[in-house]
């Protein structure tokens, strides 16, 4: 019983500095973003005033019950996505609850706040965020084909589903990460992290640069606030995600940040680069090329590398 | 006493003393006369009964020579087991007809006498033993035949009865003359003295003289395309003297073949062809045909090419010791089945089938008319059925390979044609109800009973318990004695007979067939209780049904031996068509579900035919021995099983059927009567776990097909706009993964294939049943003129939520093992890029869960569903016992894993470990006891953010439209409601995979079929003249053939 209770302790205080580092992130880049586009942009703390903003404001209107347990749905799902990931190495204050179960968990557990908001934004009645989530779920078919590619080929590579022995695996040199001994499943990877992370090119299931549109559309006040903790938490969890598989995991906090917000930057830059994205234009684009890649990564590590 | 009565040749005498008496009683009485004319029928029936008896009961042979004296100038006859039971049969099917068309016949002296005289002519082709008696014999009948033709003297039947001379003289002149030949070079008549001087029939006079009377036998037998007399005749000549000419003129012609058969040693192959062209053609032309009479001319025609062909080729093979079963069985099946068929044909009194509806009103007939349908069908538990069991058991034996397709091809047109008619009968367009009074019902009713009686004894004759293989027909029949009661009584009784059954049977159950079993029996108990809710309609019909289906599936969970499981295939598929054709509009789509489940129940009567030839031996398990045909067997099988399943291409018969049937039939055929090919699969795979190595190229391919249609069928679901069809598509993908799962062949492929298999039953079962209380409450299945209804319905809303979490395969709930047991099993197996393909498909999944609980449940709310309100109790309370059920399999994974792991472990070493809740595989592990927890507990922080600011806040519930819409005020739901082409962006980039190609495929088939069969029709020019010399080319290019051989 003692070991839950230490690990139910050290799992808040994952989600204590994945919170907190999320919201850091999450004004960083649009800093960097202003910045790229000639603008002073935000002071670093202007998430959590955002969000004890929000937090505090009163919640005036509820369109149903579904409704309300939509952002419940959506916080823990990223919260339980956190769960199951080892943030750090070797360390069992970091490892969570990867107990539970392997990357697929992972993999499928992602879906469960996006469903659970999904429900709750649907009862809203708005047409736009019913709009938004088929565009996101479109989209997400699409670039879920790439990164399963790259997840099969880690399989194939590692023999393992595991998400502490595939960073197992990749310690004792940099050129042991999944980046230099597969670099084809990581390229699919981060053309399919792209469309994870909803930004440019990918962002039309969300929009943010129109009026608001997409699934938060109707909620408001503490509702909001709950799903901008989420956010910074879900990408939090991703980005710990993405590091374990292709770059190695990290054996430290300052491993962590740097790796993490090496990868977050990958996104940011493309974003700042190009256009949006039609959905079906985005459908077509991970259908093509970055699953050529998937598919040409695993049959790589399935008849030449071994 | 007894002896001098059943001397076959008081049937003769009897008929030529009444010839006499009958006019002149008949000028005293009319009454008189009938008596006597029926007691004249009626001994007949009794000579030929106890002769047959006494010849059951081991008398020898009764041998007749009139006054001493040698053939030709005697009458020669011989009486043994045979004859009497084609005599019986013929005597028998007089009487009734007789009965049937008394009003007719007693008005005239003349034409009873006649009608005694065609009976007599009949008796006498079949027990006569003389080349030239059966000539005399043959003129009898043909001249009755014509006159009973034309006794009513209409302009058509007139012309017909003049074709029929026309060609019936024809016929006779070739047996004159062949006869004639015959007995030039062998100085006899005597068949058994002809068979005897074989060797001198060579050179041309003696094959001229055999090919003489053989073409004078098939002419008179009806052959394509030598046939169009016949049926001309058929349609237009009166009810009952067609069924007459269609079962005792035939039968009697078909003995005189068979008799002659010994002869024609040398022309079987010819015989063989003729009689397998007639029953291929025929049943092609009856597709086009929509004239009640003529429609069963064809399928005359064709019952009776089948059983021209049958007696060649089982002569051609010496398996003279089959003979009785299988041309026995054919032939009383079409004799019972075709008579009564005519005789309803006209009771009906409707000449286009498309206006049969009218006996829909009278429920007797119309039992009456479904199992006579069934029997010409041949399905079980007819004769026909057996026989065509033991027919294509020998044929494949043989390897007749080519000719076993042809009958399976011949009889699959044959069951379309005749239950289209069915579904026209079944659809609401005429509403006068058809008048007849019992006493014409008796014959036909009679015909039934026979007809089930004889079913009865092939079963007993095939070494099976017939109370027990056929208990879910008796059972049904018992269950259509309630057609009064209402509803709930019905449904009650139905709960009740399926509850004691499945206490009986589950117990007996071990392993995968217990699993099975809790699908089957518990499954479909569980969601009869759902079917309450239209405790209030009539539906007469759907109960018996629904105790034959569950029954059925219960038998073929008993099934050892081939036969018992293609029996209870046979009976569940029949009972889940008419189930289906129950639905309102379903008649398209229930004969399409039929004629693919056919089709599919074919393919497996071949496999099993081809194992048998191989192991010879009908035990399921002798499956293990096979060795040369595995790969070609397992195919065939494969083919029916995935018919069943709803396999990709093959598809076409599920969403229409699954659209069209009533809604709590539809929730019971999605997640139970899918599973039965699952068994199928299952029940072969386990004994051939050691032959693996043999499949593995079939099952790889069987393993990516899985996919793709677990891939289309996802995206099928995403385009639809019926709620129903995207469940039914959906059940279309699903079934591809567990089909996937099975195809990896190893443990944890079959665990997780048998894993999906139950949760597909639970969620799939869940999903009908709530969106069958949705239907109930807003009459339409478009989704787009639904939306909003998780105010009135929340806990439908709910049942709906946990299924499509269950489908998606998020964790906490059960769906995620599945996923996760798939993907485990595929990288085990090393199907690297099928793991990817079944992740896509899974993902595509979402789209249409979320358009399905969206466009119905969310969203805005339409004006006329303001107040409706939530399901019938009766519909919730299974949603919530299988709700229950999900969440404790979520919980406690093990507790289903684990039974399944056991059950499989037997054939398929495990390669997975427990501990604990964890559960582990080569490279992976995951503990759904713990995922559970955590999730919940972690749920438990929003929750609480959520309940705390509801006390600092006063949150209020706003109305409709009440949303930020760029400064509208949104007024109406239709035009606020995003529901309509929902995903019309993902069809621009990916629609392109979902053309309808298997449905234009499909059509165009049965297009190709129809109009193949019309152009078939050109010979039947109405012309006697064509007729005529259509019958001289036959008759030309048989002997050409024979010339060729």
């Amino acid at each position: 019983m003692d070991i839950w209770i230490s690990k139910i302790g050290y799992y808040f205080l994952n989600v204590g500095i994945v919170l907190v580092y999320g919201l850091l992130l999450g004004a960083f880049i649009a800093k960097t973003m202003a910045r790229v586009q000639g603008r002073i942009g935000i002071p670093i703390y202007q998430p959590f005033i955002d969000i004890l903003k929000t937090f505090t404001k009163r919640q005036a209107i509820s369109h149903g019950i579904m409704f309300n347990l939509g952002p419940a749905f959506r916080l823990a799902g990223g919260l339980g996505t956190l769960a199951f990931i080892p943030v750090i190495y070797g360390n069992e204050m970091f490892s969570n609850f990867s107990a539970a179960g392997d990357l697929l968990l992972v993999m499928y557990f992602i879906f469960f706040g996006q469903l659970g908001m999904a429900l709750g934004s649907g009862e809203s009645g708005h047409p736009y965020a019913a709009m938004g989530i088929g565009r996101g779920l479109a989209q997400m078919t699409a670039y879920e084909v790439p990164f399963t590619l790259a997840v099969v080929a880690i399989f194939i590579q590692y023999d393992t589903s595991s998400i502490t022995e595939i960073v197992a695996a990749q310690q004792g040199s940099i050129w042991n990460w999944t980046l230099f001994t597969n670099p084809l499943a990581v390229i699919a990877a981060m053309i399919a992290f792209l469309g994870m992370a909803a930004y440019p090119p990918f962002d039309v299931a969300m929009a943010p640069n129109e009026i608001p549109i997409g699934p938060p559309t109707e909620f408001h006040s503490h509702f909001l606030s709950m799903m901008q903790m989420n956010r910074a938490i879900f990408a939090g969890a991703k980005l710990i995600l993405f590091m374990n598989l292709f770059f190695g995991g990290a054996t430290g906090l300052i491993e962590l940040v740097f790796k993490t917000w090496a990868i977050y930057m990958v996104a940011i830059l493309v974003g700042a680069a190009f256009p949006r994205f039609r959905t079906e234009q985005a459908v077509r684009f991970f259908l093509g090329v970055p699953m050529l890649i998937g598919i040409a990564s695993v049959l790589y590590i399935q008849y030449w590398a071994q | 006493m007894v002896n001098s009565l059943t001397n076959p040749l008081n049937i003769i005498i009897i008929t030529l003393l009444s010839s006499f008496l009958l006019p002149l009683i008949y000028q005293k009485s009319e009454q008189r006369a009938v008596n006597l004319f029926f007691a004249v029928l009626a001994a007949f029936v009794v000579i030929s009964l106890s002769g047959y008896l006494q010849l059951l009961s081991g008398l020898p042979t009764i041998e007749v020579l009139t006054a001493g004296i040698e053939p030709p100038f005697s009458i020669n006859l011989r009486f043994g087991i045979e004859e009497a039971f084609v005599t019986l049969a013929i005597n028998v099917a007089a009487l009734l007809g007789a009965w049937y068309l008394l009003p007719h016949l007693k008005t005239n002296a003349p034409l009873m006498l006649l009608f005694l005289i065609w009976i007599m002519g009949m008796n006498g082709m079949v027990m006569t033993r003389d080349l030239f008696n059966l000539f005399i014999f043959v003129e009898i009948t043909a001249i009755s035949t014509f006159v009973l033709i034309g006794f009513n003297r209409h302009n058509e039947t007139l012309s017909a009865g003049f074709k029929y001379i026309l060609a019936g003289s024809l016929a006779s002149s070739f047996l004159l003359l062949g006869t004639m030949l015959l007995y030039f070079q062998t100085g006899t008549l005597n068949i058994d003295d002809l068979v005897a001087h074989q060797s001198l029939l060579t050179g041309p006079i003696g094959t001229a003289g055999l090919v003489l009377i053989m073409t004078a036998i098939l002419i008179e037998l009806k052959p394509y395309p030598a046939n169009g007399w016949g049926l001309d005749v058929y349609q237009a000549a009166p009810t009952g003297v067609s069924a007459l000419i269609s079962v005792g003129v035939s039968a009697s012609y078909l003995f005189a073949l068979y008799k002659l058969l010994p002869l024609f040693d040398t022309l079987l192959p010819l015989i063989a062809i003729a009689g397998g062209l007639t029953f291929v053609m025929s049943n092609f032309m009856g597709l086009k045909q929509n004239q009640a009479t003529r429609l069963l001319g064809y399928s005359s025609v064709g019952q009776v090419g089948l059983l021209v062909m049958a007696l060649a080729l089982l002569s051609q093979t010496n398996q003279a010791d089959h003979y009785l079963l299988i041309a026995g069985g054919l032939f009383i099946n079409h004799f019972l089945a075709k008579a009564g068929l005519f005789w309803l044909a006209g009771l009906a009194a409707e000449k286009d089938i498309k206006h049969w509806s009218h006996l829909k009103q009278h429920p007797v007939i119309f039992v009456l008319f479904v199992v006579l349908l069934a029997a010409l069908a041949g399905l079980p538990p007819f004769p026909a059925f057996w026989a065509k069991w033991a027919l294509v058991h020998t044929l494949v034996e043989s390897q007749h390979y080519i000719w076993v397709g042809c009958i399976l091809l011949g009889s699959l047109l044959e069951a379309v044609y005749l239950f289209r008619w069915y579904g026209y009968a079944k659809s609401k367009t005429n509403e006068t109800a058809i008048v007849c009074q019992a006493r014409q019902t008796f014959p036909i009713k009679l015909m039934v009973a026979l007809l089930l009686l004889c079913g009865h004894a092939m079963a007993i004759n095939f070494g099976l318990q017939p109370e027990r293989v056929l208990l879910p027909v008796y059972a049904a029949l018992a269950m259509l004695l309630l057609h009064k009661q209402p509803s709930y009584t019905k449904a009650l009784v139905t709960l009740l007979i399926t509850g004691i059954f499945t206490l009986q049977v589950l117990p007996t159950l071990t392993g995968l067939s217990w699993i099975f079993g809790m699908i089957f029996l518990v499954g479909s108990w569980v969601l009869t209780i759902g079917s309450l809710y239209k405790g209030t309609e009539q539906r007469p019909s759907y109960y018996p049904l629904l105790v034959m289906l569950i029954l059925s599936l219960g038998s073929l969970l008993l099934a050892t031996t081939t036969l018992e499981f293609f029996l209870a295939w046979e009976f569940m598929t029949v009972s889940s068509y008419l189930m289906v054709s129950l639905g309102k509009n379903a008649e398209k789509s229930s004969l399409q579900y039929l004629a693919f489940s056919l089709a599919g129940a074919f393919f497996i009567l071949a496999g099993f035919a081809l194992a048998y030839s191989e192991t010879h031996s009908m035990q399921l398990s002798s499956f293990a021995q096979l060795a040369e045909h595995t790969v070609m067997i397992i195919t065939l099988l494969l083919f029916g099983f995935l018919i069943k399943l709803g396999g990709l291409g093959v598809h076409v018969w599920l969403p229409g059927v699954y659209t069209d049937t009533d809604d709590d039939f539809t929730a019971i055929m999605s997640s139970i009567v899918s599973k039965a090919g699952l068994f199928g699969l299952f029940a072969v795979g386990i004994h051939i776990t050691t032959q693996f190595n043999d499949i593995e190229a079939l099952m790889f391919v069987l393993g990516w097909f899985g996919l793709v249609m677990a891939l289309a069928g996802a995206l099928m679901a995403v385009f639809q706009e019926d709620v129903k069809k995207l469940l039914a598509y959906s059940s279309v993908g699903q079934m591809g993964y567990i089909i996937t799962g099975f195809a990896l062949t190893s443990h944890m492929g079959w665990v997780a294939s048998m894993y999906l298999a139950v949760n597909h039953v639970l969620y799939k079962g869940l999903i009908f049943l709530a969106i069958a209380g949705v239907l109930y409450r807003t009459n339409t299945r478009l989704m787009y003129k639904m939306g909003g209804l998780i105010k009135n319905m929340p806990i439908s809303f709910v049942s709906v939520m946990i299924g499509i979490i269950a489908i998606s395969g998020v964790p906490p709930l059960l769906g995620f093992g599945g996923k996760w047991m798939m993907y485990n099993a595929l990288v085990e197996k090393g199907w690297y890029l099928q793991t990817a393909m079944a992740f896509f498909a899974s993902a595509v999944a979402f789209l249409y869960l979320f358009r399905l609980i969206h466009t119905v449940f969310l969203g805005q709310q339409k004006t006329e569903h303001a107040d409706i309100k939530e399901a019938p109790i009766t519909l919730l309370i299974p949603q919530v016992f299988i709700m229950v059920i999900i969440l404790a399999f979520s919980m406690f994974p093990h507790v289903l894993i684990e039974p399944l792991s056991t059950a499989i472990s037997p054939y398929i070493a495990s390669t997975i470990t427990w501990t604990g809740h964890l559960l582990e595989t080569k490279q992976g592990y995951w503990n759904g006891f713990m995922v559970m927890n955590v999730v919940a507990g972690i749920f438990l922080v929003p929750l609480f953010i959520l309940w705390m600011l509801s006390k600092v806040t006063n949150i209020q519930p706003v109305k409709q439209f009440n949303i930020v819409f760029a400064a509208e005020r949104p007024e109406s739901p239709e035009t606020t409601h995003y529901a309509y082409n929902f995903y019309a962006f993902y069809e621009k980039a990916l629609g392109f995979l979902v053309k309808p190609n298997a449905i234009h495929f499909w059509d165009a088939s049965a297009e190709w079929a129809h109009s193949f069969g019309a152009a078939l029709r050109r010979f039947y020019t109405g012309n006697g003249q064509t007729y005529m010399a259509i019958i001289l080319m036959y008759l030309g290019i048989i002997y050409l053939s024979m010339r060729a051989i």
